[in-house]
């Protein structure tokens, strides 16, 4: 611009080359990248430049090409889904499955690929429009264009089915292809593999397992069956951890429990000659186990079991305790019920899982059967005598617990704990006097045990016994430590003091002891009441035992280990040579029974008849004579003459313990009423029979009767009143 | 060592890079880099060699920033180059991740720093302001609620008929609930759920008395990990309490009727506790005469904890203006006008309030147009706004550790920590602060 130039006024125009996009920028770009789609299915992507179609995408959605974009995809990817479709329709018979899975690999590389491409569409264009993202959109499009097209749906489905049952009936089936398939119904979502494969699949498995179960309880017997049973249900889930979805395992083995155990749950187990009570009695634990396992998945199963077991249980049971051959031997009898107890322990642990049911169903069962027979406390005790006496000797300290152990199992099953109680307390006392017992450790052993179950009282005079052999042993020390020099070589007298109430004694007579006796225990009588004062001592003749030396006519001497009652009567004919029933009884007072008993064991025992009888028999009379039998010989020098004694106790005697045990439960009953009234204060009749029933449950069944009568005694005592409104309610008189 | 084989070469809009196939895979499968060195794209193959060159028509210098952050995991940006360019870049590479982790660090209340200050268009004071939980935050202002992604950038606004907006909450990073007044006569306000993406409305949370849709205006939000969404709401006649509805399918679920004698309805104050899962209830002066504190359990319908101060002496240093349950501590924090703080005990039913003296600051300092204080509380850090400053508490007797102040904007009247960031809302102009802690450094 020269300055000599007139200045010219500016004009601002509007800018005329207006900057516009090439209007088919869209349509040109868009073609690009549907060629690039067809490329890749037709699997033809290696001249393509990822970057050019990455930009091309890019630029699209900026330029607000988006949704065309999309369009495009969608009819693009649904054409290549049709063609695919046509192809796998065409597939003929087993390649059908293959054709599928190559074309399912294929649209899912070509889809991986497609959205590499539309990585930007994806993340900026698609969640502002809420449209589906593009790998959803893939498979959604592969599900309505392939896996629901009519031609191919349920050829799918009957194709995997018959798979399935090929592989049911033991042919070998291609697991690789079933899993690629059945992946693929789950990748297009929960309800494509819920509806199109898993409900079908249930039901005609329902079918199949249903016709295979009648068939094979009709010809196989219940082991066999279970086997079945437990092997297609291993195979169902074997079947799911190869191709199916997890989830379906829970599905498919709720089919088979329900068609092929529940449904034939009752006729599985009475089956007849192999049901479980059959397998119960051969102990076959492996079956038990396999039933127990196989009924625990369905319901009521371990309830049918467990009904069954308990019923059979308690029949054997009922018949070994009122089997009449068993009571003969007390041991035996026990023998048999911890046998039983051990069979059925076993079988529980190792079929049963050690299921706490089945547990408690076996000790209700116990419980049930053997207080069935009253003599069960009494057989008890005379089993732990017969263990404490020989039974335990040379066996190791651990075994000895367990035998206790299991004794004291038995013991929690009895009804009349007070009844064992008395007896125990019987058969210790023997034992204690006798010095038989084996074991100081297992003796203690067993009563720490009772206290543990019973609590203090039940004990207290069992271990008192224990005390006063101990005190009996000083006391021993200290009367030979003031006489010993005294008393020369005279007899040797064993007191032992025995605190009364602490031991089953009956009062007795005491028998005349022999002069040489009678003066030895007057002075040890003065040397014990003189250490202590207000003191009482009778003596127990029908409890002792004496050593004896005697020299038989032919110059042998023999030592004769025999009772207190029968050594009064052998000193006897160190004075005469012949005594009749009548003399020996006047000299020595022994009671009646007993100095017969005690005869026939010198007189009647053969090999052990030290005493000669007139006339020769069996029993004893009252008039027969006695004389030294002076050719007895034995061949060893110390001879032990037992007295004949019913072990188990004979009907009165029964009888008279059962009475004491009775005596001695009323007080309890009576102490329980006052003690539960005392804080009740007012009660009606049936609440007091089950609280009182309740609270003495531990030591025995109370019997409602008896209460009725204890609660009569004590209105008469004046300690409750009946209401004078209702007759049936009880006060409690402070 | 050996020659290296795993060497790229990029030429991007004219300018050459090398780097190798290693630093490219931190970018992840799901980015440009991913995709195009998978197998499926068989470039792996002219990879190693260094002749070959993938071309890429883009921004050389933002590519150097963005590379540089593959290598190092740390985002260094040059003053020549715009951050907003920077973003567009990261977002085509599909990296935009990888930049907003390398931003800013885990939240540490101590360690805060004043990233920037946003200045909006709206006119008025501003009601809330609500951080999102992927670093973005909305802002109400009367009837408009504006929403910011994490780089500030601000998508189209949401109003509800447009009618007064009393509360909003980020239920996730795409949904933002607002709760606004009602309109008499119309059914208009109450609650809606939006997109944060787009402001386009999803549904409408309605409340039903006596099977009969009634209009209301909603108050403050809360929400649990169950989905629920819960509000006050103060209705025509008896709907005052708390409603409850199912977030994902928008049915009212649920109502807790306000007692009488007692203030539910136009609460100022929601708080979802998740141990003992119950909701934290707090009705606060001068909305009403009086303050009314209360925990409610939806599962038998009772209140198992309250506090009130109807009846007792009440001066201005006794009043309490805002107050956030702390689960851990089992206790309730309070704050009156002067920032003292105060506490209540839950475990007792009925509480009282302990004042704290040791926080007793500001006294005698009122500016002249204050700004109530509020509370909040971020993974043991006890936060109170008070004027032109928020301060920090730590530490298990509540010690004064930090103060945030930017005395640009004015008084505070809202702020809110989420996504590792705390914004803060001023009254005067419309500025918001975005704080954040530094990325914990390599070195």
């Amino acid at each position: 611009m020269s300055s000599g130039q007139k200045k010219r006024n500016f004009q601002i125009e509007a800018f005329k080359h207006k900057v516009v996009v090439d209007p088919k920028y869209a349509e040109k770009t868009w073609k690009i990248l549907e060629h690039a789609i067809h490329e890749i299915y037709n699997h033809n992507a290696s001249g393509l430049s990822f970057e050019e179609l990455y930009r091309n995408a890019y630029n699209m959605v900026l330029h607000k090409f988006g949704e065309k974009l999309y369009s495009g995809l969608v009819s693009t990817m649904t054409f290549h889904l049709q063609t695919m479709s046509k192809c796998i329709e065409d597939a003929h018979g087993g390649s059908f499955l293959e054709e599928l899975n190559i074309k399912w690999s294929d649209h899912n590389k070509a889809l991986q690929m497609i959205r590499d491409i539309l990585m930007y569409m994806d993340r900026t264009f698609i969640p502002s429009t809420h449209k589906t993202p593009v790998h959803e959109l893939g498979l959604n499009l592969w599900r309505d264009n392939v896996i629901h097209s009519d031609k191919i749906q349920t050829r799918l489905l009957n194709t995997l089915l018959e798979l399935i049952l090929r592989e049911r009936t033991g042919e070998v089936i291609n697991r690789g292809l079933m899993r690629n398939i059945i992946k693929m119904l789950m990748d297009l979502g929960p309800s494509v593999y819920q509806e199109d494969f898993e409900k079908p699949f249930l039901e005609v498995s329902a079918d199949f397992y249903r016709a295979e179960s009648q068939e094979f309880i009709e010809c196989s017997d219940c082991g066999d069956y279970l086997k079945k049973a437990e092997r297609r249900l291993n195979e169902e889930i074997e079947r799911v951890s190869q191709y199916l979805d997890a989830k379906s395992e829970a599905k498919i083995t709720n089919v088979v429990e329900k068609e092929m155990i529940a449904n034939h749950m009752l006729r599985l187990v009475h089956m007849e000659n192999s049901g479980l009570v059959k397998m119960l009695l051969d102990d076959k634990f492996e079956d038990l186990g396999r039933m127990y396992n196989l009924f625990r998945r369905v319901p009521n199963g371990l309830s049918t079991i467990r009904d069954v077991m308990t019923s059979h249980i308690r029949d054997t049971g009922k018949q070994l305790v009122t089997d009449p051959e068993k009571s003969k031997n007390p041991v035996e009898f026990v023998e048999s019920l911890l046998e039983k107890r051990d069979k059925y322990d076993k079988i529980i642990s190792l079929a049963f899982s050690n299921d706490k049911t089945f547990q408690n169903a076996l000790n209700s069962s116990f419980e049930y059967f053997i207080n069935l027979n009253p003599r069960s406390p009494e057989y008890i005790s005379l089993f732990v005598d017969d263990k404490l006496r020989k039974g335990l000797k040379g066996v190791k300290e651990e075994d000895i617990e367990i035998i206790l152990d299991k004794v004291m199992m038995l013991f929690r099953y009895l009804q009349e704990k007070d009844v064992f109680e008395k007896y125990y307390k019987q058969h210790l006392a023997k034992r204690l006097l006798s010095g038989k017992t084996v074991s100081d450790d297992a003796e203690r052993s067993l009563i720490v045990k009772l206290k543990t179950e019973c609590g203090y009282q039940f004990t207290s005079k069992l271990e008192g016994m224990f005390t006063d052999m101990k005190t009996s042993q000083d006391t021993m020390q200290g009367f030979y430590a003031a006489y010993g020099a005294e008393l020369g070589n005279g007899p040797t007298l064993v007191v032992q003091v025995l605190t009364t109430g602490s031991w089953p004694t009956q009062s007795s007579i005491t028998c005349n002891l022999p002069s040489e006796m009678s003066a030895l225990c007057e002075k040890f009588r003065s040397y014990y009441l003189g250490t202590h004062t207000g003191r009482r001592l009778s003596w127990q003749t029908n409890m002792g035992t004496a050593d004896l030396r005697a020299t038989f006519g032919n110059g042998q001497k023999y030592e004769l280990n025999v009772s207190t009652y029968q050594m009064c009567v052998l000193m006897l004919f160190n004075n005469a040579d012949c005594l009749s029933y009548r003399e020996v009884e006047q000299a020595t007072e022994i009671p009646p029974s007993d100095l017969k008993r005690c005869l026939q064991s010198l007189a009647c025992v053969k090999g052990k008849n030290v005493l000669r009888k007139e006339p020769m028999s069996k029993d004893i009379g009252e008039d027969d004579a006695f004389s030294v039998n002076d050719k007895f010989t034995s061949k060893l020098r110390k001879v032990k003459i037992g007295t004949v004694v019913a072990q188990k106790e004979s009907e009165p005697e029964k009888q008279e313990t059962r009475q004491r045990v009775e005596e001695d439960r009323k007080p309890q009953i009576e102490a329980a009423i006052v003690r539960i009234m005392k804080s009740r204060r007012v009660l009606d009749h049936n609440n007091i029979i089950a609280e009182v029933t309740k609270q003495l449950q531990s030591r025995f069944l109370a019997n409602p009767g008896e209460i009725k009568k204890r609660i009569e005694s004590l209105i008469e005592r004046d300690f409750l009143e009946r209401d004078n409104a209702d007759r049936r309610l009880y006060r409690y008189l402070a | 060592m050996g020659v290296q084989k795993d060497r790229v070469r990029f030429n991007v809009g004219g300018r050459v890079f090398e780097t190798t196939a290693t630093t490219l895979a931190n970018a992840g499968r799901n980015s440009l880099f991913g995709a195009m060195f998978d197998d499926n794209w068989d470039l792996q193959s002219h990879a190693g060699t260094t002749t070959t060159e993938h071309f890429i028509d883009r921004n050389p210098d933002c590519f150097a920033v963005l590379l540089d952050l593959l290598r190092t995991g740390e985002l260094h940006i040059p003053s020549n180059v715009p951050e907003k360019l920077l973003y567009r870049e990261a977002l085509f590479y599909g990296l935009l991740d990888h930049v907003r982790a390398a931003k800013w660090g885990s939240f540490d209340g101590n360690m805060l720093r004043l990233a920037r200050s946003v200045r909006g268009l709206a006119p008025g004071d501003g009601t809330a302001i609500r951080a999102g939980p992927d670093g973005g935050c909305c802002v109400a202002h009367g009837s408009m609620v504006h929403v910011y992604d994490w780089m500030m950038e601000e998508h189209p606004p949401i109003s509800l008929d447009y009618q007064r907006v009393n509360d909003a909450i980020w239920v996730d990073s795409d949904n933002v609930v607002i709760s606004a007044c009602e309109r008499l006569g119309r059914d208009e306000g109450g609650i809606g759920l939006f997109s944060s993406l787009t402001g386009e409305l999803r549904y409408k949370f309605r409340v039903t008395h006596e099977n009969q849709a009634k209009s209301y205006t909603g108050g403050a939000l809360s929400f649990n990990s169950d989905y629920k969404l819960f509000s006050s709401c103060k209705g025509r006649s008896n709907e005052y309490g708390i409603g409850v509805w199912d977030q994902v399918t928008g049915k009212q679920v649920d109502f807790f009727y306000e007692p009488t004698g007692w203030s539910l309805g136009e609460a100022d104050k929601l708080q979802w506790l998740h141990g003992t899962n119950c909701l934290l209830v707090a009705t606060l002066f001068p909305r009403k005469d009086n303050c009314y504190i209360s925990l409610l359990d939806f599962r038998d319908k009772s209140m198992v904890w309250l506090w009130s101060d109807i009846g007792a002496p009440l001066t201005d240093e006794r009043r309490v203006r805002d107050a956030i349950a702390m689960e851990e501590t089992r206790s309730v924090c309070v704050v009156n006008e002067y920032e003292d703080l105060g506490f209540m005990d839950l475990r007792r039913s009925v509480g009282s309030v302990r004042w704290s003296s040791r926080s007793r600051l500001m006294k005698g300092k009122m500016v002249d147009e204050p700004c109530y204080p509020k509370l909040a509380l971020h993974e043991g850090q006890l936060f109170s706004s008070m004027n032109d400053s928020i301060s920090v508490f730590s530490g298990p007797d509540w010690v004064l550790t930090s103060r945030l102040r930017n005395s640009y904007g004015g008084s505070i009247c809202d702020f809110s920590i989420g996504g590792d960031r705390l914004f803060s809302l001023h009254s005067e102009e419309n500025v918001f602060d975005v704080w954040e802690t530094r990325p914990s450094p390599v070195m």
